[in-house]
This record gives C-alpha cells, structure tokens and sequence, in this order.
C-alpha cells in the first residue's frame, strides 16, 4: 500500500522534478547506479522506546529553560548531528560523523517521532554532517570530500535506491591530501542568492604557514559557495578555523556563522565566536587571530596581512558553539523572533566543562548581537556531560529541534499548552 | 606474500618494541586520575564517546604509550591530542597507558573469519583484537577513523614502518573495505578499576 502511494507520489512529482532538472541539476548527471553500491537494499530501523529512551526522558526532566518553555524527546537517532527538515514537512533528515544519514519521521503528527530509519542504504556515506534542503525539495549532503543532491528527497527516501546525483564529485570538495577526520564535519545552507554555502573546516588547531595559500584557494578554513547545478564555486568567507554552524538571516540576508577557536592557549581564552558576515570575501582572522582578538602563539608579532572582521559575539573559551538557526516561527513570543538559537557542544578540554546547552542571541536595531542560556543541564554535578547538543533547526509548527551526538537523540522545544 | 613480509617487519619491530619495556611502570591510580582530561572523547573506560577517537581501552600498552610519546614528540599529529600530549611526563603516559591497557576488551565477529583483510589480520587479528602489541585494536572503531589513518599512511602523514608500505599498495575502495570489516565487528570493553 505504501509503495503504491510512493509511486503515484512519484509519479505526481516527475513532472516538476524534470521541470526543476533543467533548472537546476548539474551537468553531469550520474545515475545512482554509477555510485559505489554496497549490495545493500534494506532499511535499518531504530527503536524508538524502551530503557534507552527511558534514560533520555529522565535526562531532559532536568533541563531547565525559560517560563513556559518544554523540551520533549522527539526521537532516538544514533550520532544525531546537522538537522534538515523537508520543506513538505513529512521528514527530516539527520547527518551524522560516521556513515549514515537518518531519516525522522512523524506520521501521526503527534510531534513524536515514530520512525527512524538510515536513508539510501544502498550508498556508502562518509562523514555525511553537513544537510539541507532547497525551497523546492532538493536534499544537499555535504560529506568529508563530496556533496550529493537528492531530488524530492521527501518522497523517493521510501524506496532503498533513490536518485542520486554528484553536485561535488569525490575528491573534488577539498584537495585529497588535505582530508582528515576531524574539522571535516561539513554543514550547508542555501542562501537567499539560491546559492549553496558549504563550511570547509580546516583540520589543524592553527593552520600552518604553509597550508594558507591552498586554503585561500580552495577555501579549506572557510565557506564556500555555488550555484545550485555546481557551477560558480567561489571563496565566500576566508578566514575560518572550523565553522560548523551557520545560517542566513532572514531579513538582511546576511550570513551568520559559529566558528570553533583555538585550543591549548588556556581554560579561558581564546573566545569562541559567532560571526556576521556583511559581504563577500570578508576575513575572520585565522590563523592569526585564535578567537576574538586574541592572537596565536604561533602567529604572534606578525602583521595581520589582511582586514579582519572580528565577531559579532564572543562566546565562552572552549564551549564548541556548532549549529545555529534563525528563529521564523509562529509558536514562541515575539521576542525571540529572528533570534538565533544556536548550540554549545561543550569542551573536551577544559579543566571545568562549560557548554552542553542550547544559546539564544538576541540582535537589536543596530545589529548588536547579545547570547544567553536558553536550555541548559547537560552537565552533571561530577562534572559529566548526559547529553552534547550539536544542531537546532525549526518544524514548521514553530518548535524547535535540537540534536544531541552523545545520548543519540533528537530533543522537541515548544511554548505553551 | 604479503602475510610474510608482515611478519617479517614484525620481527624487526620487536627491537622497538623494547622502547615500550624501557618505559617507567605505570601506575594505574595515578592514570585514573589523569583520565579525566581524556574521558569526554574516549571515556574513562576508553569506549570511545565520538566517532573521531578511537577506542583505547584494553589496547596494548605499549601501542598507546608509542602514541602518546609521538603525538608529544610531533612525530604524530591531531588538532587535538597534539594539544593534550604536549605537556606529558613519560611517566604520565606510563599511567595512562597502564590505566587504559587494563581495562578488557573483547570483540564479537559474527562474519566469517576467512573472509576478513589478508592484509591486516597478522598483526591486528580477523576480529580487530591485536596480536602483536605494536599494533591497535581495530575491532568497533568507527570505519571513517580507520579509512582516514590508511590513507594517511599512504600519503605519509602518519609515519610507520610496517603501516606506510602496506597502505600504499591500496586503493580507495580496499582501504573502505578493511575499515567496514572492523568497524562491523562489536567490541564491549569492561572497565577494570
């Protein structure tokens, strides 16, 4: 019955899909047959009650946020990191470090979760963070050297085998020898030019003399954009150590983006930052700023070589600020609209942990940006993280979605009722 | 063949392997304690917490103390446990080895056993529990850590003997093959205080 629907749902869609291919699609279309397959053709489900979720559900009843605020378990998906919601609203789609992306979804509408399964099992995933969708229904997954486009995602994740199409070819996204594992955690967006922006993290904790001009060139250490067929790469941002977070403004257009600052310099500088960027090609400092203004060891003395724009808010040192989002929804006061709500991983290496929370930033008239704790109690007394928020993004009833990689879930933050 | 030259380079590790008996005798209290600034990424029963850190409880001591003295030493690097070995004592990485190595870990292969990487199986087992004590578990590691460290082998990123050579014979597709055979294999590490 299912897969009737799906097919006649195809069926509906094909004509606007072509109509969006000649738009669209890149040139070089490769059919997913033409990708590695793995043999692979069956769906892996996750459990989605028990003692796991238990655990998880008594976690959050000790999470506190502001009056009249609730956060709920919405679903249990393994490694949750960067979040897409479908434009249609039927799914969402959930990358992870490793090699799966899940699919989420709500049949029921009761926003709980009541399926979660791996999408394209017949593909083989590597490090596929980064997700996001078009206002058309175009999947985007940015992985550690290749991004892939799924056209209606919503409808064909379904079926096993889905259309699949290179928009970055294997191996083309970064230079091979500068793959790594960490700072490879991709995430994108489509901006308000219909343009994807893709964050190319830069895998050293201060970039090396001698990596800066391929970094410039290739924009490793910073956000790239191009036209939704992969034409028209260019350099958008230079600068970065290792952005996993950013998001377009919903007024301005502007894009604001989190950036994860040096380590080893002490518990309590360098700050970790968030980003506005005014225009193309602007600078934010790395490697010769750590964090803020404070500059590197490794750097110090030298001329700062190029115009920097310092953040918008310095964070606290170490937090790991990654996924942000601007808040459009209905659902929450009007306070908080176009506020960005934006998550703390928490520190690895601080003698007190700090982070592990969900952050609001409130920007004014003037554009002056100001962040503050809006759900917070990961951390345990002993000094333990019980979960590691890594993403937030919005349903379309106006509540909110927040990942966790460490408890392998996805939590629900309403107002009211 | 290949098997044979493995072992063969086995043999001529084992003269390395007296670095590793030539470290101080760790204290496992003392490593505990120290675990503390390791246990947000490997936890401190070294059941790894994220993908990009592997696993090291119940690796061989003497492989984990090799590590840490080369990512202090720069002869190994990583954005973070550059950072964290840069101030360690030889003494402190005896501890933490020696806290590490003693935990148990065992690994559940339901695959078949001969259909496991030729290449790797001398010295880190079919199920990814290792033979020799140069040499890493590999059993339950995430399969992009394993696809990543072979290809910095093969470019020379990560410098070893053995590894470097066997790396370089292998394609993309081989690298993600052997990385997908360990990481599907279940591992428990029980943690002994």
């Amino acid at each position: 019955m299912r897969n009737l629907a799906t097919t006649v749902s195809a069926l509906c869609l094909s004509a606007g899909i072509a109509a969006a291919q000649t738009a669209d699609v890149p040139d070089n279309l490769e059919k997913l047959s033409n990708f590695q397959m793995t043999g692979t053709t069956e769906f892996t489900y996750i459990d989605q009650t028990g003692n796991f979720a238990d655990g998880i559900k008594k976690t959050l009843e000790g999470i506190t946020l502001p009056d009249g605020f609730k956060i709920e378990l919405y679903a249990i998906v393994p490694d949750a990191r960067h979040m897409a919601v479908g434009p249609q609203g039927i799914v969402v789609f959930v990358g992870t470090r490793k090699d799966q992306v899940w699919a989420v979804t709500d049949r029921n509408k009761d926003r709980v979760a009541d399926e979660v399964k791996n999408f394209a099992p017949s593909l083989q995933f590597a490090i596929p963070n980064g997700v996001c969708f078009s206002d058309d229904g175009f999947l985007y997954i940015a992985e550690q050297n290749r991004v892939l486009l799924f056209p209606a995602a919503e409808f064909f994740y379904e079926s096993p085998d889905v259309a699949a199409f290179n928009l970055v070819a294997q191996g083309d996204l970064i230079p091979v020898e500068q793959e790594s594992f960490n700072h490879t955690a991709r995430v994108c967006d489509i901006g308000p030019d219909n343009k994807i922006y893709i964050s190319l993290g830069q895998p050293f904790n201060v970039a090396p003399p001698e990596n800066l001009d391929v970094n410039t060139r290739t924009g490793v250490g910073g956000i790239i954009r191009m036209n939704l067929d992969g034409t028209g790469r260019e350099v958008y941002t230079y600068g970065v150590r290792n952005s996993v977070g950013h998001d377009h403004h919903p007024v301005t257009g502007e894009l604001w983006f989190t950036d994860n600052q040096v380590d080893g310099m002490g518990d309590d500088i360098p700050p970790g930052e968030l980003n506005r960027q005014t225009e193309a090609g602007q600078h934010f400092g790395h490697p010769w700023f750590g964090g803020g203004t404070t500059r590197t060891n490794e750097y110090a003395g030298q001329e700062v070589p190029v115009e920097v724009v310092h953040p918008a808010v310095e964070t606290v040192a170490h937090a790991a600020d990654l996924g942000m989002h601007f808040y459009t929804g209905g659902m929450f006061p009007a306070q908080y609209q176009n506020a960005i709500f934006s998550a703390q991983h928490g520190s690895w290496n601080r003698t007190t942990p700090v982070g592990a929370r969900v952050m609001v930033t409130m920007i004014d008239d003037e554009g002056n940006a100001t962040m503050e704790p809006f759900a917070e109690g990961w951390i345990d007394g002993n000094g333990e993280y019980l979960g590691r928020p890594v993403d937030v993004t919005q349903l379309r009833d106006g509540s909110l979605l927040v990942s966790d990689d460490l408890a392998g879930a996805i939590y629900r933050i309403s107002y009211g009722q | 063949m290949i098997r044979l030259t493995a072992l063969a380079l086995g043999e001529m590790i084992l003269a390395g392997g007296a670095f590793a008996q030539g470290l101080p005798e760790g204290d496992r209290t003392a490593g505990r304690q120290l675990a503390g600034q390791c246990r947000t990424c490997h936890g401190l029963d070294g059941y790894a917490r994220i993908p990009i850190a592997p696993h090291i409880g119940g690796e061989p001591a003497a492989y984990l103390a090799a590590q840490l003295t080369a990512f202090r030493d720069g002869t190994r690097t990583h954005e973070m446990m550059t950072v964290v070995a840069k101030s360690l004592t030889d003494d402190q990485i005896a501890n933490l080895a020696a806290w590490y190595s003693g935990h148990t870990a065992t690994a559940t292969l339901t695959a078949d056993p001969a259909e496991a990487p030729e290449l790797c199986v001398a010295c880190h087992g079919a199920d990814g529990i290792a033979l020799i004590p140069e040499a890493p578990n590999l059993a339950g590691e995430t399969n992009i850590y394993i696809d990543t460290q072979l290809k910095a082998f093969r470019l020379g990123k990560r410098v070893n003997e053995i590894m470097q050579p066997i790396a370089a014979e292998m394609t993309d597709a081989e690298i993600r093959a052997a990385a997908d055979w360990y990481a599907d294999v279940g591992l428990v590490v029980e943690m002994v205080e």
